[in-house]
C-alpha cells in the first residue's frame, strides 16, 4: 500500500511537472549507439574515375519577324553587312541567326553563323555538347576536350559542322596557391560572358549583343591566379593570356592560326566579395594584339571592358560594358572567303540582365527563373555610317529533374540610327538536357 | 541530493514492499497506464508519466528479482534501465553498480565499468525459494546487411535508417564530437551521416583558405573563408542530405546526412552496415546515396533475434555534377580552375 502510494505521488509530481512543460514530444531523445565516423573512399579504390564524360544537347524552336534577317530590303548600300546588325535576329546560344540571306548585295564577311530558316517557325537541333574530362591521378593536371556538333538541316545556311571548341591541360603547381596554368584552346579570359557560353549554364536562350566581340575561343596560354582576403570576406584575381587570336567570336575570326606572328594579349583584373547573402563580383578587362583576321602587324586590335555582377538571395544582376577599336587592315580572310578590305571598325555596347532565380522544388520542378535583359551597341566601320541598335529580351528558365532545362524567349530587335527599321523579332525556345 | 534521497527512499519502500507482499500483485507491470488523453497536455503528462513509470518498474523490478535470487533477470532489468535515453545522472550513479553486480551474480560479463557491491542493504535471497519476474518487455536488437549498387563510386557512405511504421520513432539524441576536416582539397569525411540537432566543426587542415557553404535549405550555410588550423560549428536541425561545397574550390563536393532516427548507420566500401539498438518491430527502411537521385524504401519487420544479412541496393544514377555551383547558385566550369 504504501508503493502503491509511494508511486502514484510520484507520477502525479511527474505529471505536474510535464503540465508545466510545453514539449509535447511524443517520446524523449533517444540514446545514440550508432554514432558514425563518417565515410571517405579509399585513396585508389573505387571512386570517381579520373575521366568524366558530360555533354548536352540543345533542341529549338525559334520564329523570327520578316525573312530572318536584318537586312532591309530597300537597302542598296553596300556592303550591305557594313550598315546593319547581322546578328540581331539570333535564335540559339551559338547566336546563330535566322538567316544571313541578301540577295545578290555585296557583304564583307561581318556575318554571324545562320541555321537557314528565314522567316519560317522551324525546329533546330541547336548544339550536341560533348566535354571530356581526365584528371590525372596523383597529379595536379586536367585534360578538357569540349566538342561540340552543329548540325545543320537547311541547305539555306551554314552546313553543319563539328568543332573542336576547347581542349587544352590544365596545370594547378602548387597546393598552397590558387594559381593555374593552361595551353590548349581555351575560353576567352576578357569580361564574363564567356563563363555563360554553353546552354546548360547560360540562365537565357541567346548571347548578347556584344558577345560576339568577348565570347570566343582561341589557342595560346594563360594564367590565372587569385588572391583571397579573408578579412574583408574578398578576393582579388587576375585572368591573362596570349593566344593566336582576339577574343571574337567563330564566326568572326579565321583559321586558329596566327596570321601575323604576333600574339593577342588579353586580361582581366577581378575583385569578388563574398558575404554569406550577397555576392558582388566586378572586373575590368582588355585586350590588345594585332587584329587577326588579315596579315597587317600593324593593324591593331583593342578592347576594354568593365564588368559587374551582384546576387543577393537568388536575384542576379550582370552587366557588362565593352568597346572595340580595330585599325584598318590589309585584304582579310573571313570564314565567307577573302575580302578586299579590312575596315577599321569601333563599336561600344553593353548589356544588363536581371533574373531572379526561384526555388521550387515541387516534384520534378526544381527552379524557375524568369529574367529581362536590356543592352544595346554602337558600331561603325569607318567610311560608314554608325549604326545603333538595342534588343529587349524576356525570357524564362524552368529546371527539371536534375538535368532537364526548358527556355523561352522573346526577343524585341530595334534600330535605333544608322540602320533600316527592319521587322526582325525574335521568339525562340530551347530544350537542354544534360548527361 | 532530493533525487537521490526519492531514488533511494523507493529502492528501500520497495524492498519492503516486496517482502510484504507477492509480486504478482504489484502494480509495476500495468502498462500503458490508463491515462485518458484529450489534449496535447494530457499526451506530454502521459509521455512523462510513463517514461517514469517505465524507470520505476525497471528499478523495482531489478530489485525484487534480486531479493528473489534471480540474478539475470534484475542484470537485464538495470541495464535495460540503464539504457534509457537521458537517464537522471543521479538514478545511474545508484543503479548501474547494482546492475554489475547482478550480472556477475548471475555468470555472465559485468556490462558497467566499475563494478561495486550493490548500494542497497539487501542479500540475495536463496536460489531456491525463486520469485518469477516479468520477462523484459522488449530488448534492442542488430539490424545489418550490405548494400549493392551506388555506380562506379560503389555503395560506400551510403546512410540506411529505420522508421517506425506504427508509432514514433524516437527522437535521436544529438551526436557529439563530430568533425569534417578540408584536406587536400577535399573534405573528410567525404560523406557524414549525423542525427539531428548535431553540431559539426568544420576544420581547414589545408595551407590554404578554404570556405564551406550549402545551398541544401533549410540546413544551407556559409562559414565564410577561414585559414588553416580554424575552425567553424554549425548545427544541423533539419533531416535530409547536405551538400557540402567550397566557394573557392569547384571541385570540392562532400555531404552531411542528416537524419531523424536513432537507428541508423553508414555503409563501409564494401556496402557492409550494421544498425544497433533496434526494438523490435515493424519499420520502414530507408538508403541515401549521393549516386542515386531516389532513396530506396522498403517494409521491415524486426524479430527479437534482429535481422542480419539484409540485401538492399541504391541507384547509380547520379553522378557528381559538372557545373558546381557557387555560393549564390550559379554553376561553375570547374575545369577553368577558377
Amino acid at each position: 500500500m504504501i508503493a502503491r502510494f509511494a508511486i502514484v505521488a510520484a507520477l502525479v509530481g511527474f505529471a505536474r511537472a510535464a503540465w508545466a512543460q510545453a514539449a509535447p514530444d511524443a517520446e524523449p531523445a533517444a540514446e545514440n549507439e550508432n554514432d558514425s565516423d563518417g565515410y571517405t573512399p579509399p585513396a585508389g579504390g573505387p571512386g570517381a574515375p579520373p575521366l568524366s564524360i558530360d555533354g548536352y544537347i540543345d533542341v529549338g524552336f525559334a520564329r523570327a519577324q520578316g525573312d530572318g534577317t536584318s537586312f532591309s530590303p530597300n537597302d542598296t548600300r553596300l556592303p550591305v553587312d557594313y550598315g546593319v546588325d547581322t546578328f540581331a535576329p539570333a535564335v540559339n546560344s551559338r547566336g546563330d541567326v535566322a538567316s544571313t540571306e541578301h540577295g545578290d548585295r555585296l557583304v564583307n564577311g561581318f556575318l554571324p553563323r545562320s541555321v537557314g530558316i528565314g522567316g519560317r517557325p522551324s525546329f533546330l537541333l541547336n548544339v550536341v555538347a560533348l566535354d571530356l574530362k581526365y584528371a590525372a591521378p596523383g597529379a595536379p593536371l586536367t585534360i578538357f576536350t569540349r566538342l561540340l556538333g552543329l548540325p545543320r538541316f537547311s541547305d539555306q545556311g551554314d552546313a553543319s559542322r563539328f568543332l573542336v571548341e576547347q581542349a587544352f591541360g590544365r596545370l594547378i603547381p602548387f597546393d598552397s596557391l590558387e594559381l593555374a596554368i593552361a595551353v590548349g584552346k581555351f575560353d576567352s579570359v576578357f569580361g564574363i560572358e564567356y563563363l555563360d557560353n554553353e546552354s546548360n549554364i547560360r540562365t537565357g536562350i541567346t548571347p548578347s549583343l556584344i558577345a560576339r566581340y568577348t565570347t570566343g575561343q582561341s589557342l595560346g596560354a594563360k594564367v590565372f591566379y587569385r588572391l583571397q582576403i579573408p578579412a574583408a570576406w574578398s578576393a582579388v584575381s587576375i585572368n591573362a593570356a596570349a593566344t593566336n587570336q582576339g577574343t571574337f567570336v567563330e564566326s568572326l575570326q579565321t583559321a586558329d592560326a596566327s596570321l601575323t606572328g604576333e600574339p593577342v594579349l588579353s586580361a582581366r583584373l577581378g575583385y569578388e566579395l563574398n558575404l554569406p547573402h550577397v555576392q558582388m563580383k566586378i572586373g575590368a578587362s582588355g585586350s590588345y594584339g594585332p587584329r587577326n583576321d588579315q596579315s597587317d602587324r600593324g593593324a591593331k586590335l583593342q578592347l576594354h571592358g568593365l564588368d559587374f555582377r551582384l546576387a543577393v538571395a537568388g536575384v542576379y544582376l550582370n552587366a557588362e560594358a565593352v568597346q572595340v577599336d580595330e585599325d584598318a587592315g590589309a585584304a582579310k580572310t573571313t570564314p565567307s572567303g577573302p575580302q578586299l578590305v579590312a575596315s577599321g571598325f569601333h563599336a561600344r555596347g553593353f548589356y544588363a540582365q536581371l533574373a531572379w532565380a526561384i526555388a521550387v522544388d515541387a516534384g520534378p520542378l526544381h527552379k524557375i527563373t524568369p529574367y529581362a535583359r536590356y543592352e544595346q551597341r554602337q558600331a561603325q566601320f569607318e567610311g560608314f555610317d554608325r549604326i545603333t541598335v538595342d534588343r529587349i529580351t524576356a525570357g524564362v528558365r524552368v529546371e527539371l529533374w536534375d538535368s532537364l532545362i526548358v527556355k523561352g524567349e522573346w526577343l524585341v530587335n530595334r534600330e535605333l540610327a544608322g540602320a533600316p527599321n527592319v521587322a526582325n523579332n525574335v521568339q525562340t525556345a530551347s530544350v537542354v538536357y544534360s548527361w | 541530493m532530493v533525487r537521490t534521497f526519492i531514488v533511494c527512499a523507493v529502492v528501500v519502500s520497495i524492498s519492503g514492499a516486496a517482502r510484504a507482499h507477492n509480486a504478482k500483485d504489484w502494480l509495476g507491470e500495468e502498462m500503458p497506464l490508463p491515462l485518458a488523453v484529450k489534449t496535447p497536455q494530457d499526451l506530454a503528462v502521459k509521455a512523462v508519466a510513463e517514461r517514469q513509470y517505465l524507470i520505476f518498474n525497471l528499478l523495482a523490478g531489478g530489485k525484487l528479482a534480486w531479493d528473489a535470487g534471480d540474478f539475470a533477470t534484475a542484470a537485464t532489468k538495470w541495464e535495460s534501465l540503464l539504457r534509457v535515453p537521458n537517464l537522471d545522472p543521479e538514478i545511474d550513479h545508484v543503479v548501474r553498480p547494482l546492475a554489475v553486480a547482478a550480472r556477475e551474480h548471475a555468470g555472465g560479463a559485468a556490462v558497467a565499468s566499475a563494478p561495486s557491491a550493490p548500494a542497497v542493504n539487501a542479500k540475495p535471497a536463496a536460489a531456491s525459494t525463486p520469485v518469477v519476474a516479468p520477462a523484459p518487455r522488449v530488448l534492442p536488437v542488430v539490424v545489418s546487411g550490405t548494400i549493392a549498387g551506388g555506380g562506379a563510386p560503389g555503395p560506400g557512405g551510403a546512410v540506411v535508417w529505420l522508421k517506425r511504421s506504427n508509432g514514433e520513432t524516437p527522437r535521436p539524441a544529438p551526436a557529439h564530437g563530430k568533425v569534417i576536416s578540408q584536406k587536400g582539397k577535399a573534405f573528410v569525411p567525404h560523406v557524414l551521416a549525423v542525427p539531428v540537432g548535431t553540431k559539426i566543426s568544420f576544420r581547414n587542415d589545408d595551407a590554404i583558405f578554404h570556405n564551406v557553404f550549402s545551398l541544401a535549405k533549410p540546413n544551407d550555410f556559409d562559414t565564410g573563408l577561414y585559414k588553416q588550423g580554424a575552425t567553424y560549428e554549425q548545427s544541423f536541425h533539419k533531416p535530409g542530405p547536405v551538400q557540402l561545397l567550397c566557394n573557392i574550390h569547384s571541385s570540392m563536393i562532400g555531404y552531411v546526412y542528416v537524419v531523424d532516427s536513432p537507428y541508423y548507420a553508414q555503409a563501409d566500401g564494401s556496402g557492409a552496415f550494421t544498425i544497433r539498438g533496434v526494438p523490435p518491430g515493424d519499420y520502414e527502411i530507408e538508403v541515401w546515396h549521393e549516386g542515386s537521385s531516389k532513396n530506396t524504401r522498403q517494409h521491415l519487420t524486426v524479430g527479437v533475434d534482429g535481422v542480419r544479412g539484409l540485401d538492399l541496393r541504391v541507384g547509380g544514377d547520379r553522378r557528381p555534377p559538372e557545373f558546381v555551383p557557387d555560393k549564390s547558385g550559379k554553376p561553375r566550369q570547374s575545369h577553368l580552375g577558377y
